[in-house]
């Protein structure tokens, strides 16, 4: 097993920003002090959340930002020959938009359990304030793909729907509150993420 | 020519990624959609007495802003502008349009330039001293020429020598010259094999052949650039494509009786290769195609083609003649092609569809000018319609 030392701190767990978590029990047996998965153990749990937070928001957004492109594009498009629809059809648009609002709500509640942590003696977070760091890292980070992905995945199909919306209110008025339908159970979907990106951070604290 | 592979920025996408470039104007493209008679319409323009009601009923429809100041309205006016109408529109799609789109509305247009070339070519061999400019006023506004290159090809002489020339001095700028330049090293390469059958068959049907091989080369041609694109474009636009190449095919098959092409030494030889090397015929079909005699034999091999069947025993039994009959199989295909969302198929299918629009209207008028309003339902095949026999079953 290649040895990773040069690269990292000293054997025996992270050396944290402003803290040293405890000794060796970090590293599980069997394996040496500096071996690679140290590379996990030595960075900081912060890291971890602020890359959830991250990607919570950037990800929403660019769903949304999909979606709207698709979305208005065609709706731009259609009020050439059907004016009509130009401002019913927003609401595809908002739609969208409130993928990258879940996006932002979750970034906003997740970075609110960031703080400074208090630090034991001798700059040393003992273990047990080491295990609920790392289990916070980790479950804001993925807190935050899994709100992030959902709203992606979720903004691009209220986009391709709203167009499709659009397209179907040009020809025949009657069809934009069928469509709009489809449009809801796809936003529907970004809230699901939202759901469980909350639980999952419930007992996350720094 | 575009090459086999288009580069994946080059293709227009799917679902999430056709917007990024065509959102708008396959938006533009849907909105026109409003404007296709509506059986309503139709009804009310059957009921017409003279085409001054034709005219009134006609401004109630999209076609309004182009008949209203129509002074003298005939049949040629109501094709003349409802043309105009079309090239409108299709500019302003092409107007829109990026690669790899623009290209692909430009294929739509070779078609009409190869029809243009062939009724300029076909007049002029008939008639050498035919009046140009009434000519041009025939021609489909979509696959216009300059001026210049529809003169110049009346200046065309039937000969081997002619049609080189024709190539050299006006075709080879036009987009459709390299389906010609195909067309002339065929040709020259058969010479050297067989010279006498060859003179002979270009002296007697000049124009059969050459309009049969470019729309070949055409149809394989846009057929490959279809699949180049990729996603429901290639997926929707094969299958149109096949199922004109089939058409061509059987066309070329019934025409060909009672001319030389249907010589039995020829068949094998010469009215093979004018069919088109695809569709749902091709290969095993054009096969049995190249050896059919009269139009029994036809019938037998089209016999196993369910959708073929159908229209030839149309065209047997009298009902429809045989283009009506294709016609309305087009129809149906475009009206489906139509029916996806994130593909360039709607372009072809929009455009082929307003061309029977337009036929539909001016069979119309043309039937209440003659007083013979009855026959109105002969060559009528409608669009979108509710009351489509294919939509009844």
């Amino acid at each position: 097993m290649a040895t990773l030392t040069p690269f990292f701190a000293p054997a025996g767990g992270g050396g944290f920003v402003n803290y040293t978590c405890y000794g060796t029990s970090n590293t599980p047996q069997g394996w040496d002090a500096g071996d690679w998965p140290d590379i996990l153990l030595n960075i900081s749990p912060y890291t971890w959340a602020s890359l959830g937070i991250v990607m919570a928001l950037s990800l929403s957004v660019l769903g949304a930002a999909w979606g709207i492109w698709i979305t208005g594009s065609t709706l731009v498009g259609a009020a050439v020959k059907a004016p009509r629809i130009k401002s019913k059809n927003l609401v595809s648009v908002i739609f969208c938009e409130a993928t990258a609002i879940f996006g932002v709500i979750i970034a906003i509640i997740l970075q609110g359990k960031l703080s400074d942590i208090s630090v034991g003696e001798n700059d040393k977070a003992p273990s047990a304030i080491c295990a609920t760091l790392f289990y916070s890292g980790y479950s804001i980070f993925w807190a935050g793909f899994a709100v992030g992905a959902t709203n992606l995945a979720s903004g691009i199909t209220v986009g391709i729907s709203g167009s499709g919306c659009a397209l179907a209110d040009a020809q025949d008025p009657s069809l934009f509150v069928k469509i709009l339908i489809v449009e809801i159970f796809g936003s529907a979907l970004g809230i699901f993420g939202l759901i469980v990106g909350i639980i999952m951070t419930q007992n996350a604290q720094f | 020519m575009p090459g086999k592979t288009l580069l994946l920025s080059q293709r227009p996408g799917g679902l999430a990624t056709f917007n990024i470039q065509d959102g708008f104007n396959e938006a533009l493209l849907r909105g026109l959609q409003l404007g296709f008679l509506s059986d309503a319409d139709y009804r009310s323009i059957l009921q017409c007495e003279n085409l001054a009601d034709v005219k009134l009923n006609l401004q109630e429809t999209d076609y309004g802003a182009y008949v209203g100041d129509v002074a003298q309205i005939s049949p040629s006016i109501v094709r003349e502008k409802a043309l105009e109408k079309l090239v409108n529109e299709f500019n302003l799609l092409r107007a829109n349009a990026n690669q790899p789109l623009s290209q692909f509305l430009e294929f739509i247009r070779y078609d009409y330039m190869i029809d243009n070339v062939m009724l300029i070519l076909k007049a002029t061999l008939n008639n050498p001293n035919v009046d140009v400019a009434s000519l041009i006023k025939q021609t489909h506004p979509l696959g216009q020429f300059e001026e210049s290159v529809f003169n110049s090809i009346c200046a065309f002489e039937n000969s081997p020598k002619g049609y080189a020339e024709l190539y050299q001095s006006v075709l080879i700028d036009t987009p459709i010259g390299p389906y010609f330049a195909r067309f002339l090293q065929e040709e020259s390469a058969k010479v050297s094999q067989d010279a006498s059958y060859v003179q002979n068959l270009l002296e007697e049907l000049p124009t059969t052949k050459l309009e049969s091989s470019l729309r070949k080369l055409y149809l394989e041609d846009f057929l490959e650039f279809c699949q180049g694109l990729g996603g429901d474009t290639a997926t929707i636009m094969t299958d149109v494509i096949k199922a004109r190449a089939d058409a061509t095919a059987i066309n070329i098959t019934l025409n060909s009786f009672g001319t030389m092409l249907n010589d039995p030494n020829l068949r094998e030889s010469e009215r093979k290769p004018l069919y088109p090397s695809m569709g749902f015929l091709y290969p095993e079909g054009t096969d049995k195609l190249s050896q059919v005699g009269d139009e029994m034999e036809l019938a037998a091999v089209l016999r196993t083609y369910q959708v073929y069947r159908g229209i030839f025993d149309k065209h047997q039994r009298g009902d429809k003649t045989i283009d009506d009959a294709f016609y309305e199989r087009e129809v149906q295909l475009n009206e489906m092609a139509w029916e996806g969302q994130f593909h360039y198929a709607a372009y072809y299918s929009y455009v082929r569809l307003k061309e029977q629009e337009i036929r539909n209207l001016v069979w119309i008028c043309e039937c209440i000018v003659q007083r013979q309003k009855d026959r109105a339902s002969d060559h009528f095949v409608p669009v979108f319609s509710r009351e489509a026999s294919y939509r009844k079953r």
